[in-house]
């Protein structure tokens, strides 16, 4: 045990410095494909919080990544706040936002809990685009970063980076603790862990409030790399969609699998739409399809299983057919 | 002084009554037992008592401090454990992680860290004769062990007082023998029992004393052997053709 241990800390020491060097051997365009994979790891790992551990599957995450956003244009733009604070403040703004929504709508559980998200999102975006803080539909811009082009794709990749780094090593140490137990427990069985002794309306409020902690530093850090931003690609449920598929692709309730779900979600459709300008979505859509069928319990069980052949996907066909 | 005690305690859903004014008391030490044909309320009392739901009417005292309307979780740490008639195990988790949940959130939970819950699970299915099971998934589990397991978890919380609801139902004879035998040894071990039980075998083992109920009231109370030879309980049992049984 202390063995394989010490094995995985070494190989996740290795993969992290792999990513933080990577940016300074290639270019521009490719630290921004970087930066993007990084944006999606880190609201796919946020999600698999709530959606992969505890078993509440947020629809309408994406409203904490819209939260980040705009807290951060607003605060820099109106009220002449640096980054430094406005990144703070938005995922904290998005904690306590999740944490006044999740009292509510915690209480409902399966297809209920995930549909009040969806209006949860689409309701706040409604309310954006109305607002005059937010200036509606027109959009706000954000004061640009003042540095070299080149240190400004370092700037936002490395922010990401750091802050997927955060998210993960939060969940990993919240795993082993006896609150990372009580996740598990609600998704497993929810009255079960209520008997056992779980105070579980604040174990699930603080772990949607986790999810949009990370979620909406990473709104924040878009916000500031777009320079400008809108309600509709802010708050869009195609955002959420997205890291829902990412994560369960990679693999659910396991710590690497939405950020390995994110890499190859992100290059699998980076290439196909290289390769067919219009039917991509649809092949797309086809390997989302048969990844689901043949490893619902995604490809990072592929990996510690190392079991890629014709039997174990036969096994998941039918253990988990309808 | 009464351990745990129901004063007219009642349970409606909606116009249905399924439990009215039920009064009894758990003394410290005791095995009691809960019986009554299906549908009597039976399950509806030890909800009540943990906490899935309050009681319409009627006040629960457990070392003398009311906790009817508590959440069930409050319950569990105050130092009721309760089993579920429908297995509810953590069926992803391994039988030693499910065991271990309960030890870190039951009565002693606050004082233990994941690490001592480990330990304390460790103990716990060593004593239920589950150790060599520790590493299994709970879901790969048959219904004896499952049983076992549920009995486990709730120990693991350290309670004074635990309900076992029909921890019996579907085990064959030699299984009920040995529930009954870790029963008795739970008995040993200081903790107060509440027993709902179908099977007669198991009840005329182990409880000291067992109360009836009947269409949600109850109808008798008292030493085991008395109980069972009550008239009204023998009519509730074999209804109409407690007649022709007797002419």
């Amino acid at each position: 045990m202390k063995h394989n241990a010490l094995r995985s800390f070494f190989i996740c020491g290795l993969i992290l410095i792999g990513m933080a060097l990577f940016p300074l051997f290639t270019n521009n365009f490719i630290i921004r494909f970087g930066t993007d994979i990084l944006m999606f790891a880190i609201m796919a790992s946020a999600w698999n919080i709530i959606g992969g551990y505890t078993g509440y599957a947020s629809f309408g995450n994406v409203v904490f990544f819209g939260i980040g956003a705009y807290t951060t244009a607003v605060l820099m733009e109106k009220a002449g706040f640096g980054f430094a604070l406005a990144y703070a403040s938005s995922g904290l703004l998005a904690a306590v936002f999740a944490i006044l929504v999740g009292l509510p709508v915690l209480r409902l559980r399966g297809h209920y809990f995930a549909i009040a998200t969806l209006g949860v999102a689409e309701a706040m975006k409604a309310l954006v685009q109305n607002l005059e803080i937010t200036e509606g539909n027109s959009g706000i811009y954000l004061p640009m970063l003042d540095m070299s082009v080149r240190g400004q794709y370092y700037f936002f990749f490395y922010m990401m980076l750091a802050t997927l780094v955060a998210c993960l090593l939060t969940t990993y140490i919240l795993l082993n603790a006896k609150f990372g137990y009580s996740l598990i427990a609600i998704r497993e069985d929810e009255d079960a862990a209520n008997s056992v002794g779980i105070n579980t309306t604040y174990a699930k409020t603080m772990a949607f409030s986790l999810s949009a902690l990370f979620t909406g530093f990473a709104g924040s850090i878009y916000a500031y790399q777009q320079a400008f931003i809108k309600p509709e690609p802010a708050f869009t449920v195609h955002t959420t969609v997205k890291m829902i598929v990412m994560a369960v692709f990679g693999g659910m309730g396991k710590l690497f699998g939405p950020l390995l779900g994110a890499f190859s979600i992100e290059v699998i459709s980076e290439i196909l739409s290289d390769h067919f300008l219009v039917a991509h979505a649809l092949f797309f859509g086809t390997i989302v399809i048969l990844a689901i069928v043949f490893t619902p319990k995604g490809i990072m069980d592929i990996i510690t299983e190392r079991k890629l052949n014709v039997s174990y996907f036969l096994e998941n066909i039918r253990k988990h057919r309808v | 002084m009464a351990i745990l005690q129901a004063n007219r305690i009642s349970k409606h859903f909606d116009g249905l009554v399924a439990v009215n004014k039920v009064s009894f008391v758990l003394n410290p030490g005791e095995i009691l037992g809960l019986i009554g044909p299906n549908g009597a309320g039976k399950t509806t009392v030890v909800n009540m008592i943990a906490g899935v739901y309050p009681p319409t009417e009627g006040e629960i005292h457990f070392k003398g401090k009311p906790i009817h309307g508590l959440k069930p979780y409050r319950i569990g740490r105050m130092g009721i454990a309760r089993t579920f008639q429908v297995v509810k195990p953590f069926p992803g988790m391994t039988v030693k992680e499910n065991v271990a949940v309960g030890a870190m959130f039951g009565a002693r939970g606050k004082r233990r860290s994941a690490k001592e819950a480990m330990e304390k699970a460790e103990e716990v299915l060593e004593f239920v004769g589950l150790a060599d099971q520790k590493d299994r998934r709970a879901d790969q589990l048959g219904v004896a062990f499952r049983k076992r397991l549920e009995m486990a978890k709730a120990l693991a919380m350290s309670p004074d007082v635990v309900l076992f609801d029909e921890v019996m139902a579907g085990l064959n004879f030699g299984e009920i023998d040995q529930a009954v035998q870790m029963i008795q040894k739970i008995r040993h071990s200081g903790i107060t029992i509440l027993v709902i039980e179908h099977v007669m075998r198991a009840i005329k083992n182990l409880c000291d004393r067992v109360f009836v109920l009947h269409h949600g009231e109850k109808i008798a109370d008292g030493p085991v052997e008395e109980v069972l030879n009550d008239e009204n309980v023998i009519k509730a049992y074999l209804g109409k053709r407690f007649k022709e049984l007797t002419h």
